[in-house]
Formats: C-alpha cells, structure tokens, sequence
C-alpha cells in the first residue's frame, strides 16, 4: 500500500519538525552512554572493566526507549483528534489500518534514527577490543523490535484521547508495565513462577536477543504484541462517534 | 425516486447514546445540483455530512453515492467525493504545496499529475502566492481556500462542504458563494449554512434539516410557493381618536378570509400596525379601502408580507 508510506513520510518529517524528536533523542543517547560507560547501576566503569562488551547497552536501552517513545507517539493521533484534521485524514480513501500502520512506521523512522546514533559505543568497543559481532547485531535487531512494540502501544494510547499528555503517560505507564512490573507481578505472584508464564514477559523474550540469539519464536513475539497493539489501535479509530 | 440522483439517503438514522441526531433522514441530490442543507445549529446538518463521507458510521438507514453502498463501499464513495469540514483543520506544519501534494499522493495520483492539478486548481481557488507559504502563517480566508483547493483536487464527482463560508469576512464570502456557483457546473455540490441570503445565491434545491429530520424539500420557488397560503397583510392606520386597540381588532379581525388579526405596539406614532394572517387566495385589500373610507380612518401603510426563505425557514425551525 503506498499510502502507508505517504503516511508514514508524512509522520516522520512532522516528528522532526517538532522539538520532542530532538529531545528524544538527545535523552536516549545521554542515558545510554551514561550506561554504557558507567553500567545500568552506575558502579561499573567501562574503561576499568576492560570488557569488550556491549551488554550494559542493551540491558538499560530497552528502559529509555520505554520513557522516550510514547513521547514521540503521543501526537500521532491525539494531536489529530484535537486539531481535528483526522476528519480530513480518515475520509481519504484509506483503510484505518492503513493509517495506523503508516503512523506507526513513521515513528519507526524515528526509531532507526535514534538507534543508528547509538552505533558510536559499538565503534568504540569494535576499536578497543574484538566484541562478539553476533551479540552486536542480535541486540540492535531485539532494540528495533521492542522499540516497535513500545511505538505500537504509544500509537494506542495515542488514540485513546485527543490529550498528548494523557497519551503519554498511559504509553509511559504500558511500557514500563510491560518491561519490568510483568516480571516483578509474576515473582510477587508465585513462589516457583511456572515458566510459561516467566517466558511471557518482555525481559525474558529480549534477553536471548541481548546474547546475540535471533530467535524466531521471540521476533514472532514482539510482532504479535505489536500486532495486537496496531489491530486495537485501528478498532478506537473506527469507533469514532464523537461529534 | 430521480433517475439522475447521485446521491440517495434513506431513512438515515444516527444515535450518540440515548440521543437522536438524525432520527430518519431521506433525500435524493441530483447530478450537477448544488443542494444546500439548510438549519439551525444542532439540526443534524453536519452530521449528515460526516456520514456522507464516512467520518462517522449511521445507527441505521441506507445512503447509495454513485450507485455504490456508501457502508459497503466506504473507500469507494471516498474517491469520488471532496469534502471541506467545519473546522478546515490542516495540518499547520506543512507548506501548502507540500500539503497538496500529500493529499493527492494519498489519493494515489503521481507527482506530476498533482502538479497540474495543483497548477490548475491555485488559479481557480486563487492560493497561487500562497503555495510555498506554511499553513500556519496563512488566514482564515486562505486556510479555507487550502481547505477546497484540498477537497477539489482529485476532481470528485461529489463536492462537500460544511458551511463553507463561516468565520470569513464579507469579501471572502462573495469569492466563496462564486467559487461554489462555479463548482455547480462539473461538480454535484452539497453544501450546508444557515445563512440564508447564501442558498438563495447559489443553491439549486434546499433542503431544510430540523431536530434530525427533513422538514422541507425543495427548490426556493416550490417552497415559496408551498408557503403562498400563509401570507400576511400589514396595515398601518391611524386610530380614531380615542379608538381602542380592541375596536380595531373587531373591525379589522371580523373581515371574511381573516384568519388572524394582532394589533401592534402602541409608539409614539400615531399610527397603529394591525397584522392580519390571511386564509389561501383571499385579499381583504379592496374591503379595507372601503373600511377606512366609510369610517373615516387614515390609512398609510398597506404590505403584503409573502413567505419568503426566511419566513419559511422560522415557520418551520421555530420551537413555538
């Protein structure tokens, strides 16, 4: 469908006409590198650990995409129903899925831009030591894709009220569910967690990427999710009965 | 049932909770006609509009556009109508050619058909100096001619436009009204206001929308002429001295073919402005004449007052 991507230009040139994209971004890269350089618990020295590793990356990344990205998806529909220019945009010859899908790859856009950024700390451990190439380009694929799960769920939020801000706290608040509270609930829950349900939670599907395992069962996971995310944020838009 | 109707709504329903906005719509709009949908706020004109064009979805009724079942065929319908909203809300980021652009890429047309349709359509609406400009920096005039520019480019059979002329100054109203009679003679145009002078300029056919219902059908002269029983007459007299307003109303009120008589306003004038709502084909005229000669009164105003769209649109729009 070539409109999706008419959309999703549209939405990536319009989230860096607007400052948020810059903020984002910029808090994306300092905490990483604050990460990376000092480990997720600030104790841990990069230069001192003399480990070629990019591991600190990929175990604290997933936390600010989870802070960073609903602020770049909030506007994508709330900001719309406010304005009031989805009329126009919904009685064009497109589907609601398709409109969804498009907004959805344009913030991805965003996303690939924000991660290539990342790609100095990368660089710098290919410079000083022999990292594992494997683990390197396992974890980048496990950011995009929980990266797009998180854009997924802002997008639904997104078309849950015509309040950037509400938009993006419940996406703050989903993200952040999703990547850590399911692991806590489920410990909090059960002595002995049954390990189909451990294997649920966001943490565990991205640790195998993080190793540098491309696992299809876990790439299938993170699209389902998102899926599911995509196909509830085209229902909201349908159900459009407001005046 | 027209043969020619583009457009044919029945029965259309619409429900926000226990709220009727529509509560069973039927008309017909003919090819090349521009209808306007008359009444007051609130009537349901817009939201009539926003189900033509698949914004909102119907809680019952059938609407054919184009011979296509606008709720089976929604991306269908859409193709082949162009529609301006209320708000005109665009998005304030772009440039208005880049804006166009996006449109007609969405409407699957290439770059350089756009172009010349972009080309074709500044002139027409006259944005030429304004295609580079961003769309936030532009008026309410200019974001409205976007706004048509936008619902007209892809050349639709069916042109939709939500009071259209609303929050514009009295010139951009006279460009509009003349962009629209234009658009009439290729387009089939359906356009709602309840600025009334607007539809006797530039509509066809009427059609007037009251508490989610048709309350009239029609062309100006068939309403008008629906409405020829219910005329009244003024008389401006001067009472006798010490004449009360209810020996007025006797002798005035007691004339055959009166079905009404009201005495007016006591002012500083001296004349009294006595209303009579007259019965179908009856003129009292000729007897009033023959009242104020033999009583000796003073006649100086005699106005006969037709039903016009205004008349008609208040008969039937008011609450009373």
């Amino acid at each position: 469908m070539k409109q999706i991507l008419v959309i999703a230009k549209r939405e990536l040139a319009a989230t860096f006409d607007s400052p948020i994209a810059y903020i984002a971004a910029t808090v994306f890269l300092v905490v990483t590198a604050l990460m990376f350089f000092y480990g997720i618990d600030g104790n841990e020295d990069f230069f001192e650990a003399r480990q070629a590793t990019l591991r600190p990356l990929f175990d604290g990344a997933p936390w600010v995409l989870a802070v960073i990205l609903p602020a770049v998806t909030m506007r994508l529909v709330a900001e719309e129903k406010k304005t009031g220019t989805l009329e126009l945009l919904v009685t064009l010859p497109v589907s609601d899925l398709a409109i969804i899908v498009g907004k959805l790859l344009g913030a991805v856009g965003f996303l690939v831009v924000a991660l290539l950024l990342t790609l100095v700390f990368p660089a710098l451990v290919l410079k000083l030591g022999s990292p594992d190439l494997g683990a390197l380009v396992g974890g980048y694929i496990g950011l995009l894709l929980i990266g797009t799960t998180f854009l997924a769920l802002g997008v639904m939020t997104s078309t849950w009220t015509h309040n950037q801000i509400v938009a993006f706290i419940l996406g703050l608040l989903l993200c952040v569910f999703f990547w850590t509270a399911t692991d806590s609930l489920i410990k909090l829950a059960f002595e002995q967690p049954p390990m189909a349900l451990q294997l649920l939670t966001f943490k565990s599907q991205f640790a195998a990427f993080a190793k540098g395992v491309v696992d299809i069962r876990n790439v299938f996971y993170f699209l389902s999710v998102t899926a599911v995310a995509v196909v509830a944020s085209t229902y909201m838009l349908k159900s459009r009965n407001w005046k | 049932m027209a043969r020619d109707a583009v457009i044919q709504i029945r029965d259309l329903v619409k429900e926000y909770g226990s709220f009727r906005a529509l509560k069973g719509i039927s008309f017909d709009v003919r090819q090349g006609e521009i209808l306007g949908l008359l009444g007051p706020n609130g009537a349901g004109k817009s939201t009539t509009m926003k189900i033509l064009t698949s914004f909102i979805s119907a809680t019952s009724g059938s609407v054919t556009i184009d011979g296509l079942d606008l709720f089976a065929n929604p991306i269908e319908t859409r193709r082949r109508i162009g529609y301006l909203p209320e708000s005109t809300a665009l998005y304030t980021d772009m440039v208005v050619y880049d804006y166009l652009q996006y449109c007609g890429q969405m409407r699957g047309f290439s770059r350089k058909q756009i172009d010349e349709r972009i080309d074709a359509l500044a002139h027409r609406v006259g944005i030429v100096e304004k295609l580079t400009a961003s769309i936030g920096t532009l008026s309410k005039g200019y974001k409205q001619r976007v706004g048509l520019a936008q619902a007209l480019l892809h050349n639709p059979k069916i042109v939709i436009l939500d009071e259209p002329t609303s929050g514009l100054d009295p010139n951009q109203i006279v460009e509009i009204r003349e962009l629209i009679q234009e658009l009439g003679k290729d387009h089939t145009v359906i356009l709602s206001t309840h600025i009334l002078p607007e539809v006797r300029q530039t509509c066809d056919r009427v059609v007037i929308v009251h508490r989610g219902e048709v309350a009239a059908d029609g062309t100006i002269e068939q309403l008008e002429g629906k409405m020829a029983d219910q005329h009244e007459l003024v008389v401006g007299v001067v009472p006798a001295a010490g004449e009360s307003d209810a020996a007025l109303r006797d002798a005035l009120g007691g004339m055959a073919g009166v079905r009404r008589c009201t005495v007016g306003y006591h002012t500083q004038e001296p004349v009294e402005h006595v209303t009579l709502q007259l019965s179908a084909s009856r003129d009292v005229r000729p007897e009033i004449a023959v009242w104020a000669r033999e009583t000796n009164h003073t006649v100086v105003e005699l106005r006969r007052k037709s039903m016009d769209l205004e008349g008609i649109f208040q008969h039937l729009t008011s609450d009373r």
